[in-house]
């Protein structure tokens, strides 16, 4: 699999849950980003992300249900006085935030490849020459990533043994600033290390070669394809208030959005 | 033939007041050499100053002047040398790039714009003169200590470098780790190449060294490689144990679903040192959470008698976060509401001389010794140390030793995960082998 033919199909996927504001399409973008990756990664390896998506999109739709206090059909209403909280709760200002939450989570979904399919250096790898010490750069920081994570969980244990309680936000320095100044001495480190093998001293080569293959082919094309019909076909926008009606569905949009669900096939073999 | 020459260096971090080498003159010859010396001596300057990291990476003053293999260090950037000096760090974790091994091991290759065509051959040979060729394609995350340090040693290798540098590469392993790159080292001065080591492990190393420089306050000696005169530590007097200080009946522990520590029993007493052993991933960690209550078990029951507790995790320095090293100790004094003066613990533990220093300036074994300063000043209830002379020299060892000693003596109950036998026979009542999740 290449990076640069992921990033082909997560773009088209981006592009489109982003340009429309049909629920509809949405789903259809979010289904195939749900099924790609599974197809790919394997369904245990996407149990995290998928709580995580779950909790953003909750948190989308709730935060526009008790904000948004527009449309005709209302569910119940809090008094007034409560500030930014009290007024009408309605059914078009939750179908609204949850359309707003699928859009979050079809996002991340799609991105999602690059963390959970393809290794650093298979990005790295993508890159255009100009990029590659930003590339590499990048990819010696997220080697970092767990060990900041470890380090939190340490010191706020032994913080706590010394004395620490939790109390308020500040209080929190006393965990945070070690983890931070542990970060930040580990990332100098690095620097030395990379400095020391010889890390920017011009144009950079690479072990491996990166190849498209056909089946990369065949997803970059489908890819821009989708793009293309979908501002092709003008999919109808759709706007929930006053009243709640449901998102038109147009044949060629419609199509579009099924052509991201490629991957199904070409990623299969990795799941 | 000397591969290196170092005249009258002096070298300043930037903001120092005292030098960090004071005129060293110094000539290193192929094979090996071995530099040896207390913590913030001045070792790992001394080896950075000869790949250019000093001055061309921390910056500071530097008067004198370096040559390695005809080359002027001052005058070339450290990117250049290199091609000629490869360099191994401490901490294998934070000198890793990417997250497979040849990959990793290319990295200089990819950096020096190597054709790809004679890449894969020179990583297989580095890989080899390190002796992993084994590991070739694996994720560099699923690799022990050991094995990391030796894809950091091909990595080095890897650039056909005329000297390698290590700067005790051994200090975060176990010693089933250490030996790994011991050997591996000991094999590429057999094979020819000149290598120099700081090691606080001298024994193995000195039967092979051509020569032993040893570095103190920034000053070098040279010698014959001959081990250094140590006083063998004094045990403390047997005591009878106090009353249970704490037991662990039948507990299971683990995260998620997997189980580290099965149905295990156990217990330790007032003025009792108990010292657990085992491999790596054994459960040596878990069980002192346990113990600390850090970590709720998924079975059993834990009990612990009233009082502090003092815990110093694996990585301890990553505590240390206040502007003085005396302010650090203060704070845990204040919070235990202990009368003591933190100049106590700063003086048992050699470290009086450092207390207006901020700790994360000091050297890697004198920060050791800082976070220890900083979690067992005072008569803590429950002691609990893990790996706690990773990376010290025997001076600061000793010290540690007596302290936990006069621990014991004041009826703290202490629990040592440690690696370290030394330590082990000169301090431990009892020991605890945990392994596969058992305690024996």
């Amino acid at each position: 699999m290449n990076a640069r033919s992921v990033a082909a199909w997560s773009a088209a996927c981006l592009f489109i849950v982003l340009f429309t504001t049909n629920p509809a399409y949405k789903v259809l973008v979010l289904a195939a980003a749900i099924a790609s990756l599974a197809a790919g990664a394997g369904l245990n390896r996407m149990r995290g992300l998928f709580s995580a998506i779950v909790l953003i999109a909750a948190f989308a739709t709730a935060l526009n249900f008790a904000s948004a206090h527009l449309g005709r059909t209302t569910l119940f209403t809090l008094p007034q006085q409560i500030p930014a909280l009290g007024g009408p709760y309605t059914l078009e200002a939750l179908a609204a935030g949850l359309s707003g939450g699928i859009t979050v989570g079809a996002a991340i979904v799609a991105a999602a490849p690059f963390s959970l399919m393809l290794a650093s250096h298979d990005v790295m790898d993508a890159l255009p020459a100009a990029l590659s010490r930003t590339g590499a750069a990048i990819a010696a920081s997220l080697n970092l990533v767990p060990s900041v994570a470890a380090s939190f969980v340490q010191v706020s244990e032994a913080q706590r043994l010394r004395g620490w309680k939790p109390r308020g936000p500040r209080s929190w320095a006393e965990v945070v600033v070690p983890v931070v100044l542990t970060s930040v001495e580990g990332s100098i480190q690095l620097a030395e290390s990379m400095e020391a093998r010889g890390f920017g001293s011009g144009p950079r080569t690479s072990l491996k070669a990166t190849h498209m293959h056909r089946t990369d082919w065949i997803l970059v094309a489908t890819s821009a394809a989708a793009v293309i019909a979908f501002i092709a076909g003008k999919a109808a926008d759709w706007y929930p208030y006053p009243t709640l009606h449901a998102p038109a569905i147009e044949t060629v949009p419609l199509a579009a959005c099924l052509l991201l669900f490629t991957p199904v096939m070409t990623w299969r073999s990795r799941g | 033939m000397a591969i290196a020459r170092i005249t009258h260096l002096s070298y300043w971090y930037p903001n120092a007041p005292d030098a960090a080498l004071q005129d060293v003159t110094l000539q290193i010859e192929d094979g090996l050499t071995v530099v040896a010396g207390p913590s913030g001596g001045g070792k790992s300057t001394l080896l950075r100053a000869l790949n250019g990291l000093v001055p061309h990476f921390h910056g500071g003053r530097i008067a004198g002047s370096i040559e390695v293999n005809g080359m002027d260090v001052i005058k070339t950037p450290t990117r250049r040398l290199a091609r000629t000096v490869g360099f191994v760090f401490q901490d294998p974790e934070l000198q890793t790039v990417y997250d497979v091994v040849d990959r990793e091991v290319a990295f200089g290759l990819e950096n020096i714009a190597m054709p790809r065509t004679e890449m894969a051959a020179r990583v297989e040979e580095a890989l080899h003169g390190a002796g992993v060729s084994h590991l070739a394609g694996r994720r560099v995350r699923t690799l022990s200590g050991g094995e990391r340090q030796r894809v950091a040693l091909a990595s080095a290798l890897v650039m056909r470098p005329r000297l390698v540098v290590l700067d005790e590469p051994t200090s975060q392993l176990d010693p089933e780790g250490a030996a790994m790159v011991l050997d591996a080292t000991m094999r590429l001065v057999q094979q020819g190449r000149a290598a120099v080591i700081a090691e606080h492990r001298l024994e193995r190393l000195l039967a092979a060294a051509a020569a032993l420089v040893t570095v103190d306050k920034g000053s070098v000696i040279t010698g014959p490689p001959t081990l250094p005169t140590t006083h063998p530590i004094a045990r403390p007097a047997p005591s009878q144990p106090g009353p249970l200080a704490w037991s662990l009946a039948g507990v299971t522990a683990g995260f998620g679903n997997h189980t580290v520590l099965d149905a295990i029993d156990a217990a330790g007493h007032q003025g009792e040192v108990v010292a657990l052993c085992g491999p790596n991933g054994g459960g040596k960690t878990t069980m002192l959470r346990l113990i600390a209550g850090a970590l709720s078990p998924t079975k059993g029951t834990v009990e612990r008698r009233p009082g502090r507790i003092a815990y110093l995790p694996q990585n301890p320095t990553a505590l240390l976060h206040r502007p003085t090293l005396r302010a650090e100790v203060a704070m845990t004094l204040e919070r235990a509401g202990e009368p003591d003066e933190p100049d106590v613990i700063l003086t048992q533990l050699g470290l009086a001389h450092l207390a207006g220093r901020y700790p994360r300036d000091l050297s890697t074994g004198e920060r050791q010794r800082a976070a220890l300063a900083a979690v067992l000043p005072g008569k803590p209830a429950l002691v609990l140390l893990d790996e706690p002379t990773r990376g010290m020299d025997d001076a600061a060892r000793d010290a540690l030793t007596r302290l936990i000693a006069h621990l014991k003596e004041s009826g703290s109950a202490i629990v040592l995960a440690t690696h370290d036998q030394d330590l082990r026979n000169a301090l431990a009542d009892r020991v605890l082998r945990v392994s596969s999740g058992k305690v024996t």
